[in-house]
């Protein structure tokens, strides 16, 4: 890999720690677009259409320790784990798909 | 717009997760003759940065808040939509099993929604508006409108599914995703010029296929 593509992943890492360490403490609370959608039409808030099971549990639910989801510390470790996971994922799939001209 | 599992019937999740498995299709063939090993990175940290940046909720009028999606971002940068199906198939699966942000179920309507539709809005508008009004307004218009857009489908797919009756999830979603799409034409452009400036030989837009 070139000298300048390692740059880029660096400045990359940097801004994404950045983030992630920012958005457990500034980040809003406030409820997304479609949770508010679901709000404003009255939904409860654990609403299903239909019973759906076999859905695995979330490691980090919520982006964050199952055992203590209010420890932003914590939050900040789910997150770079994600976005860690991510890159490399990101990685592989680029290079399996990747042009073999 | 992540939408979690419960929001949707199985057998219409089925339905999204056909249309994803096309769009895989032909963003595989895409990827197998353009995406050069140089670019490899590129789509690497774009991944990355998306999984970052939606994890920054933003507040926006009416008690709501939004981040950044970046499905237009990744189509632009390509030029190639198949680009942020690749992308957004990685995140949202990643958000999906490992942070329960966006439904396992749902992951069909969540590509569908903030890449394929998003990719296609944002890389269209572009390239309709880029010669006559310039790289970076037609950009921010079409991250604007893609986010709009998507959030149409969205509240058009809740309302087949029967969670939410259109007449509400229409506006709402429109309503909140007018303010939600500002965030995202403003983060666009400045990933764009800040590649435009670092990183020129990155951007599709450089390799004359604009």
């Amino acid at each position: 890999m070139e000298k300048k593509d390692m740059t880029l992943i660096g400045i990359a890492i940097v801004i994404c720690v950045i983030i992630c360490v920012l958005s457990p403490y500034i980040a809003s609370g406030d409820p997304d677009g479609l949770e508010k959608s679901a709000e404003d039409s009255g939904l409860p808030e654990d609403f299903s259409v239909e019973e759906i099971n076999g859905i695995p549990e979330a490691i980090f639910p919520d982006y964050a320790f199952a055992n203590d989801p209010d420890n932003q510390a914590l939050q900040i470790v789910a997150l770079v784990i994600g976005a860690i996971v991510t890159l490399v994922v990101g990685f592989g799939v680029a290079y399996i798909v990747k042009s073999r001209n | 717009m992540h939408i979690p599992d419960g929001f949707i019937p199985i057998a219409q999740c089925l339905v999204y997760y056909v249309i994803l498995i096309v769009a895989l299709y032909f963003s595989v063939r895409w990827a197998r003759s353009n995406l050069d090993e140089k670019r490899i990175p590129l789509l690497a940290v774009l991944a990355a940065g998306i999984f970052a940046i939606m994890s920054m909720n933003m507040p926006i009028p009416f008690g709501t808040s939004g981040h950044m999606v970046g499905g237009a971002l990744v189509a632009i940068v390509f030029l190639a939509p198949e680009a942020a199906v690749l992308v957004f198939t990685v995140v949202l699966l990643i958000q999906a099993l490992i942070f329960g942000d966006g439904g396992i179920t749902a992951l069909g309507a969540n590509v569908l929604n903030m890449a394929i539709i998003g990719g296609f809005v944002g890389l269209f508008t572009f390239k309709g508006l880029n010669g006559t009004i310039g790289k970076y307004p037609a950009a921010g218009i079409g991250a604007w409108l893609a986010t709009v857009v998507a959030a149409l489908a969205c509240a058009i797919e809740m309302g087949i599914a029967g969670t939410f009756p259109m007449n509400i999830g229409i506006p709402s979603m429109v309503l909140y995703h007018i303010f939600i799409g500002i965030i995202e034409a403003v983060l666009t452009v400045i990933v764009l010029a800040a590649l435009d400036k670092f990183r020129p030989d990155l951007l599709a837009w450089n390799s004359g296929d604009a």
